[in-house]
């Protein structure tokens, strides 16, 4: 057995993003459902970071224009993501308080900050730990969907409160940017190509796979 | 049902999506996953009757749906005036309520995709069962893998359950029957979406255009 596992691109075959078939990348076109062949995805740490780039500054009105606006009983009041953790909070609704927390403030700002540090590392100004990385990756793939759901609120509230004189609810321009975070930070992690991470260590010399060491 | 086919030719060969190794892609038994040797990430997993689990399932969640559009989500007593909330309507009073384009957004993301992926697994799976393809299968399997992200009605069904807390100290508000319904149809999709790997159904529509 060799030193090190072989790579495909090295072999000058890609496999494919859609179906997953191994095709030379001199065909261009996957010979199974025709979607272009690359060996890593295009310009994937430019578009990553100028995806990143424009969520973290959508980041800022997300968080401070209202999401919603509360009419009650003649009294305006202006609801922001924080605020309405907050209001949970001081009601004691503490898991709730947190859930919100997490999906809407946490998760966002972790996605940015991490997908900023893996295009860092895969473009060779931070030394990557591969594993650690990869498991980052993975997070913020799977967890950013789930900041969806402050929006999801405001339609619903939208929808039912809808009292006349007593109470009516509007959706405010902060939903509006924080929808965009949320799409652009998926499309943020879509357009990240995992690969260039161990392309980094075969540059460095560095032994990337722990489990190679236990088979015999 | 037939076991996960392999095209005619070879070698057969797998590439880590995540690290880039190389392997020879062996067939698996029933129910077991390929690994990645460097870096631990599943290769392709190979599920059992994987056809009629997918069919079986998108064909339970477009039923679903069905019951989900009719029944209320929740129901909310207040100030004397009764209010229902069904998943369109969350959609449609963003669309009518000064946010058109977040009511475009969250129509998208609960309804349309829902939709489009059961209905395109059916499509893609249901001749398969046959060793057949529809007309058109390639295109509905690639828009499948873009779609399927896009996804979000879990998350949804989470902003149900922070709403009926914000609202409960200002009205009476309870579930109706299409919550219920949307618990089911988050479990069937989910099923449906897991059934088959996406190398088992790519290799057996190549099998069956051939
Ligand atoms: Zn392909
Ligand atoms: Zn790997």
């Amino acid at each position: 057995m060799n030193d090190s596992l072989p790579r495909a691109a090295g072999q000058g075959l890609a496999g494919c993003h859609t179906c997953g078939k191994v095709a030379a990348v001199t065909l261009g076109r996957c010979p199974r459902c025709g979607s272009h062949l690359h060996l890593r995805k295009p310009n994937s740490i430019q578009r990553t970071l100028a995806l990143m780039a424009a969520a973290a500054l959508l980041y800022i009105p997300a968080n401070v224009l209202p999401i919603m606006t509360v009419v009650e009983l003649g009294d305006v009041t202006e609801n922001t993501i924080i605020s309405g953790m907050m209001t949970f909070w001081r009601q004691g609704a503490y898991p709730i308080a947190i859930v919100i927390f997490t999906a809407s403030i946490l998760i966002p700002l972790l996605k940015i900050i991490a997908l900023s540090w893996l295009c860092l590392a895969a473009s060779g100004k931070l030394n990557p730990s591969p594993n650690m990385l990869g498991k980052i990756y993975w997070f913020t793939e799977l967890l950013g969907r789930w900041s969806m759901v402050d929006i999801f609120v405001v339609g619903i509230l939208v929808a039912l409160v809808q009292l006349g004189n007593y109470m009516t609810i509007t959706p405010g321009p902060g939903a509006l940017a924080f929808a965009g975070v949320v799409v652009l930070t998926m499309f943020a992690a879509l357009s990240f190509d995992p690969r260039l991470l161990w392309d980094r260590l075969e540059i460095l010399g560095i032994d990337p796979s722990p489990l190679k060491k236990a088979d015999p | 049902m037939h076991p996960w086919p392999k095209p005619l030719g070879g070698p057969h060969r797998s590439v880590c999506h995540f690290c880039d190794t190389l392997h020879v892609a062996e067939p698996l038994p029933e129910g077991t996953a390929a690994r990645c040797v460097c870096c631990g990430a599943v290769l392709y997993q190979n599920r059992p009757a994987s056809l009629v689990r997918v069919t079986a399932f998108s064909t339970t969640s477009l039923i679903l749906m069905v019951v989900v559009h009719s029944f209320p989500f929740l129901v909310m007593d207040a100030a004397s005036i009764r209010t229902t909330l069904n998943l369109s309507s969350a959609a449609g009073a963003l669309i009518h309520r000064g946010s058109p384009i977040l009511g475009v957004v969250l129509a998208l993301l609960t309804i349309v995709t829902p939709l489009s992926v059961a209905g395109g697994m059916i499509y893609v799976c249901g001749p398969l069962l046959f060793g057949r393809t529809a007309p058109g299968a390639v295109h509905v399997a690639k828009w499948l893998n873009k779609t399927e992200p896009w996804n979000m009605i879990e998350v949804f069904l989470l902003a149900v359950l922070v709403s009926l807390l914000k609202l409960s100290k200002v009205a009476d508000v309870h579930f109706g029957m299409g919550f219920w319904a949307f618990g089911l149809l988050m479990f069937c999709m989910a099923a449906a979406v897991a059934g088959i790997d996406r190398n088992e159904l790519w290799d057996r529509l190549e099998v069956a255009k051939s």
